[in-house]
């Protein structure tokens, strides 16, 4: 009766708080909690009208019988693991680098540039690498011809595009991925800097000291939760950039499933497609939080 | 107190809808109109709008029956994906325009069967070509009336002049034209294609015996891209991009930049389809470059034609199987096929598209911009010629050379396994042509090809032909 009292007490008091935590969970609830029922169409064929009949895992075996569901699905983990291995630690490196600059002005400038490519579409930036990038005509391999070099197939060639795919992907979220690390490293109290500077440590040390070591939690919880998304290697991305030169080695299974279920209005196939790469987001970010946790304490909860 | 007085105001405004609603339901059947729901894609413009009020007017004097267009928003996104996502929440309007992802919902049969409509309507039976009435044979779900969507050649003028003018007729013809336009213009390309060879496949497949996607080779078939003709034209595609004529970036040059290649002159010959597109390539390289444009015909060697396939229209007009006035859409679909259909639907707009002289139709620079939203009657003739020159010579070839194709779809267990093989094609395909591979891959890849599951889908295809 005592803790019931209490507890009213307490939500009446953060009433305000809660109040404007509330449209967040509405949000969260009504667009991705409600949508989690609709996942049983993975099970079912879906009709216009009437009922939708269950099917079992069907549309499970229509998606892994295609000869080539193996390579479709090595080529999502490939590119998916390229990103994240290349990728993940540059927005931390340049939160860093912008934290170092010491005008202000100057800051502020460098970080509203950076931000720019994350509100270009991929349909826009597939054109503009596509530009820079063909053989021969494009920009790069025109400033290759001109020092006596041999155009690169950059876009038609299967040992190149996949590098393709990090270079654009760095390009146009470098910037806006490291505005969490640029917070997270705004929040470390000025005062370990000022004790750091009379011990005398230098720049660097205290960004290996200090800096480093402050923002770790978030970076595990940013590395874990990414890995959730692991098997989305990327629709628009590679949709626009593939081409038939490299189709085979840049087919993943989102691009497979838009050709072979989501254009001939197979919506169930799309559905066991995404169920499938959610379970197993789910299984690596269960696994790595669990690992995190040995190794170094810290976990996503 | 307040609170009654809300529920007083709640229930007042809801009374007040539902007598509004009556009203509008009487009026609507006093006067007899009925609304016909209309799904399709980029409808939703001014001038689309007021072309459909002239439809409504012009039907109600063709028939004495008054319809009124009830336009249903589209979706952002992808038309197909998001028309099949607003019909799976059972919303289906009375007439639907597919492109693409209809099979599903002719499956689950919320479209009709036209083929008795069709059977049955003189005005159908006269301007369907046989082509048409082969793919409503195969798939009864879609009605198309329109020239087969075949790529014509065309080349700049004065590079075409430049290299004798005189039109091409076999294979080693066009190799010549090509090499002449090459050796008078070494910086440009000859021709392009977007990301693969699907355009001027149009111009060359007969040539190479590729007459149909099945062809028969040694008593039985075999799809094309693993036969001996595809082998050969491959070989040649190598040869046109080994001496700079095809274009080496063909593979990733999407329609947009392949027409901008030719009003800047970086290639002098591209492939459109026929008709109102090759005009529209005329118009604007003639404003960027003060030329126009020659249509050449399909190159003569083993055949000589334009492969059209009888599988099923890959888009079209479609009525719900659950609309309550089938008969009324159809004869809306039949009026715009008739004279008076066409006039509305290939002048477009009086006073936008076209001023009426007396009884001449004089075209307005706006005209360039109209494309009929129904129907393209191909042997609809106005009084005043609705295409240019490059686009009355692109249909005329089509008339001349558009050659059946018995192709038919492949089943939904075979689809993954067909995608699969595309893919391989493909790959080979520009491989070989680009010169990483050289020509005796090809045997390796057929080999590849049955293997992938290639030998299954063939033995249906001969179940299904013989």
């Amino acid at each position: 009766m005592k803790d019931r009292k209490v507890w009213k007490k307490r939500l009446y008091k953060d009433r305000f708080l809660y109040m404007m935590l509330a449209p967040v969970l509405a949000f969260f609830f009504i667009w991705h909690y409600i949508p989690m029922w609709g996942a049983r169409i993975a099970f079912q064929d879906i009709r216009y009208i009437g009922d939708n009949v269950w099917v079992g895992f069907k549309h499970f075996r229509l998606l892994f019988s295609s000869p080539v569901f193996t390579r479709v699905f090595f080529n999502t983990i490939i590119i998916s693991a390229m990103k994240i291995g290349f990728f993940f630690p540059l927005p931390i490196l340049l939160a860093f680098m912008i934290n170092e600059v010491r005008s202000r002005p100057f800051r502020k400038a460098l970080q509203s540039v950076i931000y720019i490519p994350h509100f270009l579409s991929w349909v826009v930036i597939s054109g503009i690498f596509i530009s820079l990038l063909s053989s021969p005509g494009g920009a790069v391999n025109q400033v290759i011809l001109f020092f006596g070099g041999k155009p690169v197939p950059f876009m038609t060639s299967s040992s190149h595009i996949r590098w393709v795919f990090v270079a654009s992907e760095i390009w146009r979220s470098i910037g806006w991925d490291s505005i969490l690390y640029i917070a997270a490293i705004n929040s470390i109290a000025l005062e370990l800097y000022d004790a750091a500077t009379v011990d005398g440590a230098s720049r660097f040390q205290q960004a290996l000291r200090i800096t480093l070591p402050s923002i770790m939690p978030t970076v595990i919880t940013v590395f874990i939760l990414n890995l959730g998304f692991f098997m989305n290697a990327g629709f628009d991305q590679v949709f626009n950039m593939m081409n038939d030169a490299v189709i085979n080695h840049v087919d993943i299974i989102d691009t497979y499933v838009y050709r072979i279920g989501l254009q001939k209005g197979n919506f169930s196939l799309g559905t066991a497609a995404g169920l499938f790469k959610g379970v197993i987001g789910l299984f690596l970010i269960l696994s790595t939080d669990r690992i995190s946790r040995k190794i170094s304490g810290e976990g996503v909860w | 107190m307040k609170r009654t007085m809300i529920s007083l105001l709640i229930l007042i405004m809801a009374a007040g809808m539902l007598a509004a609603g009556g009203v509008q339901e009487q009026a609507a059947a006093a006067d007899e109109t009925v609304v016909i729901d209309l799904m399709a894609k980029d409808f939703s413009d001014d001038w689309t709008l007021a072309h459909l009020a002239q439809v409504e007017k012009g039907f109600e004097e063709y028939s004495g029956k008054k319809i009124k267009f009830n336009v249903w928003p589209t979706p952002e996104g992808a038309y197909a994906e998001k028309l099949n996502l607003m019909l799976l929440s059972g919303e289906i309007p009375d007439l639907i325009y597919f492109q693409g992802g209809d099979e599903t919902a002719a499956a689950q049969g919320i479209l009709t069967d036209l083929k008795p409509f069709v059977d049955n309507s003189e005005i159908m039976q006269e301007v369907l070509l046989d082509f048409n009435k082969q793919r409503l044979e195969n798939y009864p779900y879609l009605l198309w009336v329109a020239p087969a969507r075949a790529r014509v050649a065309v080349v700049r003028e004065d590079w075409f002049a430049e290299a004798g003018g005189k039109v091409p007729v076999t294979v080693d013809d066009f190799y010549q034209l090509f090499k002449e336009i090459k050796a008078n213009h070494p910086d440009a390309w000859v021709m392009t294609d977007t990301e693969g060879t699907v355009r001027m496949d149009f111009t060359f497949d007969h040539a190479f015996g590729l007459t149909a996607t099945w062809v028969e080779e040694n008593g039985s078939y075999v799809y094309r891209d693993v036969s001996q003709g595809a082998k050969d034209k491959l070989a040649f595609y190598q040869k046109l991009y080994a001496e700079g004529i095809l274009d080496h970036e063909y593979i990733t040059t999407k329609w947009d930049t392949m027409e901008d290649k030719l009003y800047t002159g970086t290639v002098g010959l591209v492939y459109g389809t026929s008709g109102i597109v090759l005009d529209i390539y005329n118009d604007k390289l003639e404003e960027n470059q003060g030329v126009s444009l020659v249509a050449l015909p399909p190159a003569k060697g083993v055949g000589q034609g334009y492969a059209v396939s009888s599988a099923k229209e890959t888009r079209g007009w479609a009525i719900s199987s659950i609309s309550d006035k089938k008969e009324l859409v159809f004869e809306v679909l039949e009026y715009l096929a008739t004279d008076e259909g066409q006039f509305l639907e290939r002048y477009g707009l009086e006073g936008i598209h076209y001023v009426l002289e007396g009884d001449e139709v004089v075209l307005t620079d706006d005209s360039a911009n109209w494309w009929p939203r129904f129907h393209e009657v191909m042997g609809w003739k106005g009084p005043t010629p609705v295409l240019g020159p490059a686009g009355q010579a692109g249909w005329d070839f089509v008339g001349e050379y558009a050659v059946g194709d018995p192709d038919f779809p492949i089943p939904e267990e075979l689809s993954p396994t067909w995608d699969a093989l595309q893919n391989l094609a493909k790959e080979y395909s520009y491989k070989i042509i680009s010169g990483e591979y050289s020509i005796d891959k090809f045997d390796e890849f057929v080999k590849q090809w049955y293997a992938l599951g290639g030998d299954k889908v063939t033995a249906y295809a001969n179940e299904r032909l013989n």
